[in-house]
């Protein structure tokens, strides 16, 4: 089957004047359902346009390197197959940070906000000799949010953050989250006063954009709602019940 | 101005689920009933302080333009408030973010469900207002927008204020742009919770002054002579002032319960509406400083006013002459014919009126 590419180009080093971004068409024959949006963008860079230009890694959905907007929703291009977005696709990059090029944004401000939660195993305490031992309980109540691969699809989903990029995002949320909620770390009470700031969790209007952009099937806006009642009860204990225990019974 | 322009553009863009409408709809309806709340306060506050501006003011609201206001107004309320129920429910139980787009739809379903009787009976106010004689009395278009002209002209002013308040305390506070590090603040907190609490209190206070001023009895009662919603007074010289009067004059166990009633739903409605103008505006003004800190102002100013009047009308008592004030200002606004005498009966009335009204109109004017 035949499929039209609809991109958003972009060109810093354009002459002055036309360095405007712009959309492009582009039409790729004999596409097989069960290519992958990313092989598809591939196959134009190689065989028509050797100056569109993207970032990818491992192509697997692991890395998440390719978040794109692709028809209107932010995923990863190498998770979306050619039958799932009809015969005609839209493909810009995703939006609230700077467009370096074409589809390639700059992500250090989303990694600033990744570093401002303190995203790393803090505990003070006199090292074990082999593990800190945890039980399967306490190991679920973060599960969830340690899936996470950095790749912006949230965060840069969210109308809250598009229009304001100091807001700390979804994605440093779901990462604070995920050491937050774990009991061996005691960073937490540090982490919640980071996320209490004006521009922290309270900027998170309950929009829902950012859980279904989740390539991981992360519940971000869930993750988010349990930082701000530990927020208000000063503590992350207690606050998670529902859903902890089911990969304990599912595993049997 | 720049990241509201791309917020809106991109939000039609994104192809967000329900969610997403759910949260443009209830900043839509927030926004709308805060502009309204500016107007009402203040002109109702009129019938202490200005009676001819308030029977006027009525008198617009009893103009078609103001008829689809309300109608928007009741929708706006109606959204807003279980669609807020929806936030609040799965703010405190995050899991069941699964059942939201569900919510969402009930909402909707639930607003539509609610608005098809609510409707059909102020409609039926209308209507039967048009048939009857006294619509001959409807203002012009052109009347209604230029009375109008002061609102504008106060909001206008509220905001250049707030602007230039900003730039004031920017030029002394300094250049302090740093980059601050991130710490908690207890007031986002506080504001956090109190826009949930407040907002549960809010819906069974103001779906009753809906259905009391706006279904059971609507605006065009406000001027007949009948019993006065919510009181056994009837309002004798069928002005809008004596029907604040019969109202806020009841009193139940020696408490003036519907002053207590409005005092509460002014309170919390005027805090939780300017608080959720400044949560809108800043939103949108993160990169200005002067804007964002603009927009606090503005929404500070706004609530201190709204209380200020508000609560001085609910705390004074109307004035004695008020009532005939009104009465002159009707026949002078609708030129005299067939209110001429009433408003001559009206006056003798009053005094029958004011007797059973407690400690509210004296009435020495008769």
């Amino acid at each position: 089957m035949d499929l039209t590419f609809r991109i958003r180009r972009f060109n810093p080093e354009a002459p002055e004047g036309k360095r405007k971004p712009y959309w492009q068409e582009f039409t790729l024959q004999n596409v097989d359902e069960t290519d992958r949006v990313l092989e598809l963008l591939h196959r134009i860079k190689w065989e028509q346009d050797g100056t569109l230009t993207l970032r990818r890694a491992c192509a697997h959905g692991i890395c998440g390197s390719d978040a794109m907007r692709i028809n209107g929703v932010n995923k990863l291009a190498c998770k979306v197959l050619a039958k799932e977005v009809g015969a005609k696709v839209q493909i810009e990059p995703i939006l609230g940070l700077p467009v370096l090029k074409d589809l390639v944004v700059d992500m250090e401000p989303f990694f600033a906000h990744y570093r401002s939660v303190m995203p790393y195993f803090i505990n003070n305490s006199a090292e074990p000799a082999r593990e800190r031992f945890q039980t399967q309980h306490d190991r679920e109540l973060y599960d969830d949010t340690t899936k996470c691969i950095l790749c912006a699809c949230c965060t840069t989903s969210c109308p809250s953050y598009w229009a304001n990029g100091d807001y700390v995002g979804p994605a440093a949320i779901v990462q604070a989250h995920r050491f937050i909620f774990d009991t061996r770390d005691e960073g937490a009470k540090e982490r919640l006063d980071v996320l209490a700031d004006p521009d922290g969790v309270w900027r998170c209007r309950t929009v829902y954009n950012c859980t279904p952009a989740c390539p991981r099937g992360i519940q971000v806006t869930r993750a988010i709602g349990e930082v701000k009642l530990a927020i208000m009860r000063g503590s992350p204990e207690g606050i998670i019940k529902e859903g902890v225990g089911e990969i304990a019974t599912s595993s049997g | 101005m720049t990241s509201l322009v791309l917020t809106l553009t991109e939000t039609l863009r994104y192809r967000g689920a329900i969610g997403q409408w759910s949260w443009v709809l209830h900043r839509l309806t927030g926004l709308g009933v805060v502009l309204f709340l500016t107007l009402h306060v203040i002109d109702t506050s009129w019938a202490v302080f200005y009676p001819e501006l308030y029977v006027r003011a009525i008198a617009a609201y009893q103009t078609p333009l103001f008829t689809l206001g309300e109608f928007g107004l009741v929708a706006c309320v109606v959204y807003h408030a279980y669609n807020g129920l929806r936030i609040a429910l799965i703010d405190t139980r995050p899991a069941w973010w699964k059942y939201q787009q569900r919510a969402a739809k009930i909402v909707l379903a639930a607003t539509g469900i609610t608005l098809v009787p609510v409707f059909i009976l102020m409609f039926s106010h209308v209507v039967k207002f048009y048939q009857s004689p006294e619509s001959a009395n409807v203002l012009p278009l052109v009347e209604v927008l230029r009375e109008q002209l002061p609102f504008i002209a106060g909001i206008a002013i509220a905001v250049i204020g707030a602007v230039l308040f900003s730039a004031v305390t920017g030029v002394i506070a300094g250049d302090s742009e740093a980059q601050t590090k991130r710490q908690g603040s207890q007031i986002e907190r506080f504001w956090w919770s109190f826009m949930r609490i407040s907002g549960l209190l809010i819906v069974p206070l103001v779906f009753g002054h809906l259905a009391m001023m706006h279904i059971l009895q609507g605006v065009f009662d406000i001027t007949t002579q009948t019993t006065v919603v919510g009181t056994p007074f009837i309002n004798e010289s069928a002005t809008a002032v004596e029907f604040v009067a019969n109202r806020w004059g009841l009193v139940v166990g020696g408490v003036f319960v519907w002053r207590v009633y409005d005092f509460a739903l002014l309170v919390l409605v005027t805090i939780h509406g300017f608080n959720g103008l400044r949560y809108v505006l800043t939103d949108y003004t993160a990169k200005s400083r002067l804007l964002k800190n603009a927009s606090i102002y503005l929404a500070t100013i706004g609530a201190v006013v709204l209380l200020v009047v508000g609560g001085a009308a609910l705390f004074n008592t109307i004035p004695a002459t008020a009532i005939e004030q009104a009465e002159l200002a009707m026949e002078r606004l609708h030129g005299g014919e067939g209110e001429a005498h009433e408003a001559e009966s009206g006056a003798a009335s009053g005094e029958t009126a004011a007797e059973e009204v407690p400690a509210e109109t004296p009435e020495s004017g008769s």
